[in-house]
């Protein structure tokens, strides 16, 4: 089947069914989205379908066909980052960083909506992504920080 | 903010109107019972069913009124307790203000234990006029009778909609571990029209003389 990552069309020989975020990794070699549950529970595996956050180990390939699907890798590239891989790198929210891809794509999505949230707003925004590491403060301050970019004001 | 909605909805619109033709509501048959065949106590017995239904927290977890918190709540839980995640669902139902239903309750239902249940139709949650979350059955009875409540729909309406609307056929068949609602989709639009025919009787009206002073019939 096609699918459509990072603005590019891949060419799978996967089963239907297959689970997209082992398309992702394993066919595509695409690691910068991480597995951590597989039940929609953790959030590291977080990326965009179509421009809105998604958690492809619930998703079965077969529903990415037709759609964009955008990952860490094609969110921004180090010479063009996106504000939210920027204000990540400004506030060192990474501790050991294996959740923060998925933040990372959640709080992108979030501020396509949001453009200038609360505390209250971002922490039930990001709740639903897990961070061993405990980054949540540095977290909301970098999401703080993305949407003033976004709103062009830094 | 407004537009990101109005696309949301145009969108869940869309999945809706095709949801609609491949439903599985399309197995389903609307039975009209004739008019007079249904005594109030059979059309009572008809309503205990289907509050077994609307409190079973297949259907009860996201029918939580004014709040935008859907539960968690039945044997698959220790505890009755809020969504985990610190979720909100917002005043879109559908948690377009935080994080979407949508992020983790896609197309897939998942069969894992605790993995997010899916259907093919935006994952949301219900109207809050239609509130079953911890109400009684006269509650819930007086609200489903109340067109102000139900959407302005008559008994057939109550009972065609559910035919064809592919999230409520998900209570049915949930998949995985968890325990399904009670009875079957047919079963329970069968006894919606024998309340709905016998004039749609509350178990208090007969317990007491005080109504509510609007016929149903
Ligand atoms: S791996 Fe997908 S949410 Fe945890
Ligand atoms: S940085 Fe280690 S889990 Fe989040």
């Amino acid at each position: 089947m096609e699918i459509n990552v990072n603005g590019e069309a891949h060419e799978v020989d996967v089963e239907d069914d297959m689970p997209l975020l082992w398309v992702l990794r394993d066919e595509l070699n695409l690691t910068g989205t991480k597995y951590g549950c597989g039940i929609a529970q953790c959030g590291a595996c977080t990326i965009h379908m179509d421009g809105l956050a998604v958690r492809p180990c619930q998703l079965k390939a077969s529903e990415a066909k037709g759609r964009q699907i955008t990952t860490i890798e094609g969110l921004g590239t180090p010479d063009a980052l996106n504000a939210v891989q920027a204000a990540w790198i400004e506030h060192q929210v990474a501790q050991c960083g294996y959740c923060q891809s998925g933040q990372i794509m959640s709080a992108a999505s979030f501020l396509k909506f949001k453009p200038n949230p609360t505390d209250e707003e971002i922490d039930y925004a990001m709740s639903a992504n897990l961070c061993r590491c405990g980054t949540y403060p540095r977290i909301r301050e970098a999401v703080k920080t993305a949407a003033a970019k976004l709103r062009g004001e830094v | 903010m407004k537009s990101v909605i109005k696309t949301c909805l145009l969108s869940l619109f869309i999945v809706n109107s095709m949801a609609a033709e491949n439903s599985i509501g399309d197995k389903t048959v609307l039975n009209e019972p004739e008019a007079g065949s249904v005594s109030t106590q059979q059309g009572l017995d008809s309503w205990s069913r289907v509050y077994e239904v609307a409190s079973h927290p297949r259907c009860a977890n996201c029918h939580v009124g004014n709040s935008p918190y859907p539960m968690w709540s039945g044997p698959s839980f220790t505890k009755t307790q809020r969504h985990g995640m610190n979720i909100n669902a917002g005043a879109s139902r559908m948690g377009v203000e935080y994080i979407m239903c949508s992020t983790c309750h896609t197309g897939s239902n998942s069969e894992a234990d605790h993995g997010a249940p899916g259907v093919k139709d935006a994952w949301r949650l219900a109207p809050v006029e239609a509130d079953w979350f911890g109400k009684s059955s006269v509650e819930i009875c007086q609200q489903l009778r109340d067109p102000k409540r139900n959407g302005n729909r008559t008994y057939q309406e109550i009972a065609s909609h559910l035919g064809h609307d592919v999230i409520l056929h998900w209570a049915w068949n949930p998949g995985g571990e968890r325990e399904p609602a009670p009875y079957s989709l047919q079963e329970h639009m069968d006894d919606i029209m024998l309340w709905g025919v016998a004039g749609m009787p509350c178990p208090d009206d007969i317990n007491s003389n005080l109504n509510d002073g609007v016929s149903y019939e």
